[in-house]
């Protein structure tokens, strides 16, 4: 029997996880739900919350809860979640390990393989903070592909007649465009550009900044300053966006938002499709822009495009489809759901890999240009850092160049190699991506002559090797996210302390199963962490508030000592709500 | 030697078609996943004929690994070689040209 190997999207604002079964792609369900929320939390307990759920304590304890850590992957940052530090990398793992979890219950064996998709656009620093993100969650990340890559390997395999496709892929906070020519089998990615931090998102955050803004101008406060009320405008927001999609109108409304002054704010704000559609506007251009630049990089113009796929859940606002059918004068296609479709080119590209019988042959490019600095020149004037491509944006992968340089000095014994990755002629305007000695060289005079290789391979991550070529003395590096380097113990370390946090989850999910004892305690611990908040809140809030939290804690502790759990649930809602009203 | 038309299968007279057909029923029968250096054959033979341009290219100097460009950069500009260098031998260089020296050898440069 082949190996499994899972196909998964992993995605700024949701995750999908698919399997390929007697030949057919398929979505695999957790409680019948196919979408995972991207959302991290910690609940009262300490229990590890991942999806749904995470998504809605996120409007009640934001500090207790992560989401959109994609747009972190590859920086050297932590988030703090219920007080702890964590890298984005073990976020995204906790992710990756229910997914894990998902599959693993539908296939009823464990899983240890996956294809992950990333955007093309990934920088070889985001491509690598994923890969250790599938190491912390137990995963051997067998290949990473791009997710419109992905996309079009749904939409081309089979078809024998020769189509160009563009692919237009805009999630909740990436943007990619890939143009790619399907024909005999394979899929042949032409080009892709992009943006890494374009996305769903920053629509929901243009409608959050003009929800604050009417707020400011209607009773002067600043809602940045208070965390719950300004998550659950980032929800009202997101809601109005999807409304948005199908209505003209959306209308924004969320009672006791917060006290000022005493008195509750109530919010009530209609948003047309009009003006959602002017904020969003320059977002829109952008993506336009890239298009442009994609289909420059393949060589070809609007009209020798066939077809146009959407993907990403960000692809339903109407005004992109209208700006398409402007551009291209024909209706993109959408047949495939576009929230599973990368998904599925997930799962068929690990079929691939395990063996399985697939028809269709990938060939993907790297939207990068990378090199090295050396001294030449920029407009006209000597300049130390010129820009040396060695690998040109748009090459196929894998693919591996070498360039030759000279040492400039007599003696000189050690040569500084930084790798840039980047379009200016000017290296220090491009990114840094890493940097190596090569030391120990012959004492000769200037002119010693050092290649240097640069590969990339399947997973668009680079290689580097620096050659003296006198005696053949070699010093290599994989470009380990320079900035944020992983060390392997840290990775272990990371690990354990993840595969901790499920540890707790499983053990205490057993003894509520087993035992009426313990699943008593916790409603009744709860209880009890409630009543010890209200307290802490005595001090700040009106006698009035004061009096009918006191005399609801009283009834709670006296349902504690009688032991009547079902009276206990009624007493502890009402407490809840005054604390919830209270904090925001 | 073997000629990028000898890999793919093709003859010196094909168009961009067939060089494409070709190519692509290649890269079907070795996917880049399974052997990765027969696929960068196959890959840098037919990226140096897949058009008219590149088979110029090709013609003209049909060296193996040459670069046309990088030859026409030799050929029209300044001469000038790359090599790594850190900013504080950059300035030493400077310094170690006397102001005179460059201005008499720009001079003569543009008179040549």
């Amino acid at each position: 029997m082949n190996e499994i190997i899972i196909g998964i999207d992993l995605g700024t604002t949701n995750s999908e996880v698919a399997i390929v079964e007697n030949g057919k792609v398929h979505i695999i369900t957790d409680d019948g739900k196919k979408i995972l929320p991207s959302v991290v939390g910690i609940d009262d307990n300490g229990e590890i919350l991942v999806g749904e759920t995470a998504r809605n304590q996120y409007l009640i304890y934001p500090e207790r809860s992560v989401k959109s850590i994609k747009r972190l992957m590859g920086q050297d940052t932590h988030v703090i979640m219920a007080g702890l530090d964590y890298t984005p990398q073990e976020i995204s793992a906790i992710i990756l390990k229910r997914l894990k979890a998902i599959a693993e219950k539908h296939v009823g064996q464990s899983i240890s393989k996956a294809v992950i998709t990333v955007p093309a656009y990934f920088s070889d620093a985001q491509r690598q903070a994923t890969h250790e993100a599938g190491e912390i969650a137990g995963l051997e990340v067998v290949r990473m592909i791009n997710e419109p890559t992905a996309a079009a390997l749904v939409y081309g395999a089979g078809r024998d007649e020769a189509k160009r496709m563009l692919v237009y892929d805009l999630g909740g906070g990436t943007f990619d465009v890939s143009v790619v020519n399907v024909q005999a089998g394979v899929v042949e990615v032409l080009s892709s550009h992009g943006d890494n931090h374009l996305g769903g998102d920053d629509f929901d955050q243009q409608i959050v900044n003009h929800i604050q803004d009417h707020i400011k101008e209607q009773h002067g406060i600043n809602i940045s300053e208070h965390s719950k009320a300004l998550a659950r405008i980032t929800r009202a927001a997101e809601n109005a966006k999807l409304v948005l999609s199908d209505e003209p109108f959306a209308l924004i409304e969320e009672e006791y938002l917060l006290e000022h002054e005493g008195s509750p704010i109530h919010l009530t704000l209609e948003l047309s499709r009009g003006d959602y559609e002017d904020m969003i506007e320059d977002y829109i251009n952008a993506t336009m822009d890239a298009l442009h630049i994609a289909l420059k990089g393949a060589k070809l113009t609007v009209s020798d495009i066939d077809e146009i796929i959407l993907v990403g859940g960000s692809t339903r606002t109407p005004c992109i489809r209208e700006r398409l059918f402007e551009e291209f004068g024909f209706e993109p296609h959408s047949e495939v759901d576009p929230d599973l479709c990368v998904a599925m080119g997930a799962a068929t590209q690990a079929a691939m890999i395990a063996g399985q019988d697939v028809d269709t042959v990938l060939v993907d490019v790297t939207p990068y240009t990378y090199g090295t600095s050396a001294l030449g020149f920029l407009d006209g004037a000597p300049y130390p850092y010129q820009f040396v491509p060695i690998i040109h944006k748009n090459s196929v992968l894998p693919t591996r160049k070498s360039e030759a340089f000279m040492t400039f000095q007599d003696g000189q014994k050690s040569v500084n190699v930084r790798i840039f990755q980047g379009e200016d002629p000017d290296a220090l305007n491009n990114i840094e991506i890493g940097e190596f000695m090569v030391e120990d060289l012959q004492d000769v005079p200037a002119g010693n002559i050092i290649t240097l290789t640069l590969a990339l391979d399947l997973n668009g991550m680079l290689h580097v090797s620096a050659k003296e070529k006198a005696t053949g003395l070699e010093k290599s590096i994989t470009i380990n996210n320079a900035i944020s380097r992983f060390e392997t113990e840290e990775l272990a370390g990371a690990k354990r302390r993840i595969d901790s946090l499920f540890g707790q989850m499983d053990s205490s999910s057993d003894e509520i199963e087993t035992s009426d004892d313990v699943s008593e305690s916790k409603a009744v611990a709860e209880a009890r962490q409630l009543i010890k908040k209200a307290e802490t809140l005595f001090d700040t809030v009106s006698d009035e508030d004061k009096e009918d939290m006191v005399n609801l804690i009283e009834t709670i502790t006296d349902c504690i000592e009688a032991g009547d759990e079902g009276a206990l649930q009624e007493p502890v809602e009402q407490l809840n709500d005054i604390i919830y009203y209270l904090e925001s | 030697m073997t000629t990028p038309y000898q890999i793919l299968g093709v003859s010196e007279h094909a168009n961009d078609a067939e060089i494409k057909q070709a190519y692509l029923n290649l890269v079907k029968e070795n996917p880049p996943d399974r052997d990765q250096e027969r696929f960068q054959q196959i890959q840098h033979a037919y990226e140096t004929i897949k058009d008219s341009d590149s088979r110029i290219n090709y013609e003209l100097f049909h060296f193996p690994e040459t670069d046309f460009n990088a030859l026409l950069d030799h050929a029209f500009q300044q001469k000038t070689e790359l090599r790594s260098l850190n900013p504080d031998d950059f300035f030493r260089l400077l310094n170690a040209v006397s102001i005179d020296k460059a201005v008499t050898g720009a001079i003569k440069n543009k008179s040549s």
